[in-house]
């Protein structure tokens, strides 16, 4: 197996940049975080110098993503070396029994973190996620729901919470929840989009209504967004199609829905390939608007929008 | 009145000084970390300052979300009987230095890193470099400085301009802090000023009856604050132009990992 060095021709200074850019940037490529950080701590070691210790931790839970238990054991042990008594490695030790499904080992080593530290976030955290390994998510809901009270403003954790709550469809808490992360970054296109889709699937007129808007605020934030132009289509249709509506808003929300499809049209019209389906997407649009009541739309064409990732 | 000082002064008084000070500031810096002791928050403090934030953040930002939840949020908060401010009264144990052991040694800390080393070097400073006159200030001083300024220098005709070594040390002293900013960054141990400050300000300022003072400044805050929705026309923004899609379909691929 060529190394990856030789494969890409980088040099150790480029891998560890690399590596530091994941780490920045919260990527979860563990694949490529193992490939690269397994040579560079096994090639390099000395030559990176305080750099190394991040770069272990981040190759140790990359590695329990991976299965590669021997790797990971090999960062765990040089890291229990260097840093005897530290919260931090404790808690990857307890990753690590996590990994290796051992949770009962693993609950007890986050419980002696937090008897010693009650405000350590990170040992709350991993017990919650063996809640939710074990299949616990009633437990795991209540457990977060608790540690949010306490730490109002830790992100990661609503945006946990919200998707538990879309698990079990009580759309109307996991909508809460993403309106806290709506509030703190109001700038994230992806939340908004989020927040509309959970307000389409409750349905109800009401609901329909601020899912449209909120697909807009989402394409307003960035106009590329293709899952937020479809919701738009989608919602506006909805509201159009629905007997209950008087004629203004029908008549609001047919052109809104038709601007959606003139944009999609022109979206599908800027690669060659798609030119195919185009015709198909504009006549079925109007013939949707003309006679059924629900606009049949193939989920196809969902998945055809840019994938959504978790990266804000 | 027109004084020519010999140029050794410059180089042999002036620029020493200057080399003293800054040297002394660094080393004190370092010493403030050194002896710095660890200080634990409790989960109760992190608590209420993660609620604080959020408050502030939903004042700021709670526009972006629908009026209903700004609402209920606000009525969480603020409710007459059971929101959160109003309820939630924190126990106030103002931490004066006879019972709280940790202050007094923090207070004994702050005490031995500056205030000695200033007044060490101080001294010494007078003591060796006494009897000249070391640099003109640029603006007129009144008479009454003299005593203070020209230590050492037994001359009832000079200008109160012109003043001695000891001056220029405590004239650095204060001088160099912007120098330390840049060199150390924000808040680092040698920044004099901040510690006086803090000192004169020091023991009325404490922290639980700042978390009490700070909830209901937020509750007033909250109370005064409105909804309006950003939504309102965002369909009638977003359809005023055709949307931009520059860039969306790249030709490039990223092809592995570099």
């Amino acid at each position: 197996m060529a190394s990856v060095s030789e494969m890409y021709d980088v040099g150790w200074e480029e891998m560890r940049d690399k590596l530091r850019k994941w780490r920045e940037e919260n990527c979860r490529n563990s694949e490529q975080i193992v490939d690269v950080g397994e040579e560079l701590i096994s090639e390099h070691a000395s030559k990176l110098g305080d750099d190394i210790w991040i770069i272990y931790e981040q190759v140790m839970i990359a590695a329990l993503d991976c299965s590669r238990d021997d790797l990971a054991l090999t960062c765990l042990q040089e890291l229990e070396k260097q840093f005897s008594d530290s919260h931090r490695v404790k808690r990857l030790s307890g990753m690590r029994l996590e990994a290796l499904e051992r949770y009962d080992e693993a609950n007890k080593d986050y419980d002696a973190i937090l008897q010693d530290d009650p405000t350590n976030t990170a040992a709350r955290k991993r017990k919650i996620s063996i809640l939710k390994a074990q299949g616990k998510s009633a437990e795991a809901i209540r457990e977060l729901n608790e540690y949010l009270e306490q730490f109002v403003g830790d992100q990661e954790a609503w945006h946990e919470l919200s998707e538990l709550y879309i698990n079990e469809h009580d759309y109307g808490k996991a909508a809460f929840c993403l309106e806290e992360l709506m509030m703190t970054n109001p700038h994230n296109h992806l939340y908004c989009e989020q927040y509309a889709e959970v307000k389409y699937t409750q349905g109800g007129l009401e609901n329909l209504e601020l899912s449209r808007k909120y697909f807009a605020q989402a394409l307003r934030l960035n106009n590329r967004n293709m899952r937020a132009l479809f919701g738009l289509y989608m919602s506006a249709s909805h509201i159009a199609a629905s007997p209950k509506v008087s004629a203004k808003v029908k008549k609001d929300n047919m052109k809104y829905a038709a601007w959606a499809a003139t944009q999609i049209n022109r979206a599908y019209k800027y690669t060659d390939t798609l030119k195919r389906h185009i015709v198909h997407l504009g006549g079925h649009a109007e013939a949707a608007m003309k006679q059924y009541p629900l606009p049949v739309f193939d989920s196809g064409w969902l998945v055809a929008g840019p994938r959504r990732t978790n990266a804000p | 009145m027109a004084l020519l000082l010999d140029s050794n002064i410059r180089l042999w008084v002036v620029l020493p000084i200057v080399f003293i000070t800054f040297f002394v500031g660094v080393i004190r810096h370092y010493v403030s970390i050194l002896l710095q002791s660890d200080k634990k928050l409790t989960l109760e403090q992190v608590s209420d300052s993660q609620v604080l934030i959020r408050s502030r953040i939903l004042r700021e930002n709670g526009k972006y979300i629908p009026k209903q939840s700004f609402l209920m949020r606000k009525f969480y908060f603020n409710n007459q009987e059971d929101g959160f401010f109003k309820k939630t009264k924190r126990k106030v144990v103002p931490p004066s230095p006879m019972t709280d052991p940790s202050m007094l040694t923090d207070m004994m800390k702050g005490n031995v890193t500056n205030v000695l080393p200033m007044i060490l070097i101080g001294g010494w400073i007078n003591w060796t470099f006494s009897g000249f006159v070391t640099t003109k200030v640029p603006f007129p001083l009144t008479l009454r400085f003299k005593p203070m300024l020209q230590q050492g220098i037994e001359l009832l005709s000079l200008d109160a301009s012109w003043v001695s070594s000891a001056s220029w040390y405590f004239l650095n002293v204060f001088g160099l802090r912007s120098m330390y900013s840049l060199i150390l960054g924000q808040d680092n141990g040698a920044d004099q000023s901040r510690i006086m400050q803090e000192q004169m300000s020091g023991a009325a300022m404490a922290m639980p009856a700042d978390t009490n003072k700070a909830f209901k400044a937020e509750w007033e805050a909250l109370e005064l604050t409105d909804h309006q929705w950003a939504l309102e026309s965002v369909e009638e923004d977003l359809m005023s132009r055709e949307l931009d899609f520059d860039g969306m379909f790249s030709k490039e691929l990223p092809s592995g990992i570099f």
